[in-house]
């Protein structure tokens, strides 16, 4: 007889794929066969697993082709099953797996749709900040971006195509040689949303996030852009309500 | 059936608060006594949790835990239980409940409610389980019966004995899923209103109601708990047998899959309002419409 913890790791392996023959052992046959009983099992882990995927990445399913999708999805899921139960934050490693799938490999683009996918997904879920009004900025204080706010950088137009890709959108076709884009996702009230920065912004803002410092923050711009206007990009954060004060260790 | 002090004991007939009813429940205030949400949706921040905010406003919520995993072998995920610890204290609920199951393995979590075998060493296990979180929560949870698309072989317990005694052990209440004991009782063999007369009436502390799908598998005719469905008359008329021997338990309708328009969810919640009125006044017993 097994323990309780040798069963349930015999069942893992029979709801990922793996030998269900541990958690066959353990289960009665009478009537319904014992490997159909575990596929009932089976079944409702990946489709559910599949689906909350569906949910995070639908760009990426219209993209591929949704039985496609449920298709990369069910083998997302037997090679990185969950690691906690709350389902919004399951999918943070399907932008790399689907850069090593082979079947969308050709689709270059793809891993970093869905990592603008994956950073709408976090602001929509991030923690409540208050923003940082413009007059505490008098008082030199440890200053942070908005949890909710992802910083990403890309070769490809994945803006345009993430726009190209709404089902209220056109048949407009997007130029993929149009080059790349530096991005800042992030949650401005209830919505998430997000928009183009220049290379000297994205350089700030990464900056910022790292030292916690303006000036640092200032220097980083300025050495990507020797003209880059500081004032602007400050008063653009403050606008965009993405600035808050780093909160206490 | 209805009751609006937020925080208060849940009264008649509920609801599961589902994400395409969340902005219509806030602008519509519709009659209906409780809300019960699946804590796991509502652990990080942002519109989601703050539109619930406002709607505990309005009607009483109870919080329902799918992903503790009281019967995970490994443990406890403590982070998990901080968690869930942190949304009982923001939302203040009427009711806390959790599962009979687990879902946790070698750190993965596998998004279902699964079976356990019914010995002493899950019990012991659970139990202890259980001790931790109502110690932790500082209150009384319920836990749900499960249901089940198998039996194993070294389960010696019957699955009512296995509740009655963990309630016993822990002090935790009973939330007696309907619907999980006639799907579990169809597809295993066993006698649901058996199952029901076992279980001590005083422990119960809600009940659930929710539809499922009939499927064939290998000429087997299985039943699925999809929560995708209106209830069916033989699970209504077994929630009849339900009210006449536990009383007029808060009553919950769940529907996760295909869910419809709120007007079938509240159709569905007054048809038990109905059943839990008989039960409140007459004290004996009910029967289905």
């Amino acid at each position: 007889m097994s323990t309780l913890r040798e069963l349930q790791s015999g069942f893992r392996a029979a709801m990922l794929g793996g030998d269900a023959g541990a958690a066959a052992a353990a289960v009665q046959s009478d009537g319904l066969g014992v490997d159909a009983r575990l596929a009932i099992y089976r079944h409702h882990v990946l489709t559910s697993l599949t689906t909350a995927l569906e949910a995070t990445f639908p760009v990426v399913v219209r993209l591929v082709d949704p039985r496609f999708f449920r298709y990369a999805a069910d083998r997302f899921v037997r090679e990185h099953p969950p690691t906690g139960p709350c389902l919004s934050e399951y999918g943070a490693a399907l932008p790399d797996f689907l850069a090593r799938f082979e079947p969308s490999r050709h689709l270059a683009y793809l891993p970093d749709v869905a990592r603008l996918e994956w950073a709408m997904n976090v602001a929509l879920h991030a923690p409540d900040a208050a923003p940082v009004p413009p007059e505490a900025l008098r008082e030199p204080a440890p200053l942070a971006l908005h949890p909710s706010l992802t910083l990403l950088q890309s070769p490809w137009p994945i803006d345009t195509i993430w726009h190209a890709s709404q089902p209220e959108a056109g048949d407009d076709t997007v130029d993929l040689d149009a080059g790349g884009v530096h991005l800042q996702i992030w949650r401005s009230t209830d919505d998430v949303v997000f928009r183009r920065l220049s290379a000297a912004a994205f350089a700030f803002h990464r900056a910022l996030a790292h030292t916690a410092c303006l000036d640092a923050a200032a220097q980083a711009a300025l050495s990507i852009a020797p003209d880059a206007d500081l004032p602007s990009l400050i008063r653009d954060l403050l606008a965009d309500q993405a600035l808050v004060h780093r909160p206490a260790p | 059936m209805n009751s609006r002090v937020a925080g208060g004991a849940p009264n008649g007939s509920g609801i599961g608060l589902r994400s395409p009813h969340v902005d219509e429940i806030g602008s519509t205030r519709p009659d209906v006594g409780w809300l019960e949400v699946h804590a796991e949706n509502y652990m990080g921040g942002g519109p989601g949790i703050r539109a619930l905010e406002r709607i505990r406003r309005d009607h009483p919520v109870s919080i329902h835990g799918v992903g503790l995993s009281l019967g995970s072998a490994e443990g406890l995920d403590d982070r998990h239980l901080e968690r869930l610890a942190a949304l009982v204290e923001r939302l203040e609920p009427a009711l806390v409940s959790e599962h009979l199951s687990w879902s946790v393995t070698g750190g993965a979590y596998l998004n279902h409610l699964l079976p356990l075998p019914y010995t002493l060493e899950p019990l012991a296990l659970v139990s202890r389980h259980v001790d931790r979180v109502q110690q932790r929560l500082g209150r009384q949870v319920l836990i749900e019966n499960p249901s089940s698309y198998l039996r194993f072989t070294d389960s010696p317990i019957p699955g009512s004995d296995f509740l009655i005694a963990l309630a016993r052990r822990t002090g935790c209440g009973l939330l007696f899923d309907v619907n999980n004991v006639y799907v579990s009782c169809r597809n295993l063999g066993g006698d649901a209103a058996a199952y029901l007369d076992a279980v001590d009436p005083a422990a119960v502390g809600e009940i659930h109601l929710a539809g499922h799908a009939v499927n064939e598998a290998d000429g087997h005719t299985v039943l699925i708990d999809d929560h995708g469905s209106r209830v069916t008359q033989a699970v209504w008329d077994l929630y009849g047998h339900a009210l006449t021997r536990f009383g007029p338990v808060p009553t919950l309708i769940e529907w996760d899959t295909d869910v419809p328009a709120l007007a079938v969810l509240l159709e569905e919640a007054a048809r038990a309002a109905a059943m839990l009125r008989i039960a409140e006044r007459e004290g004996g017993d009910v029967h289905a419409a």
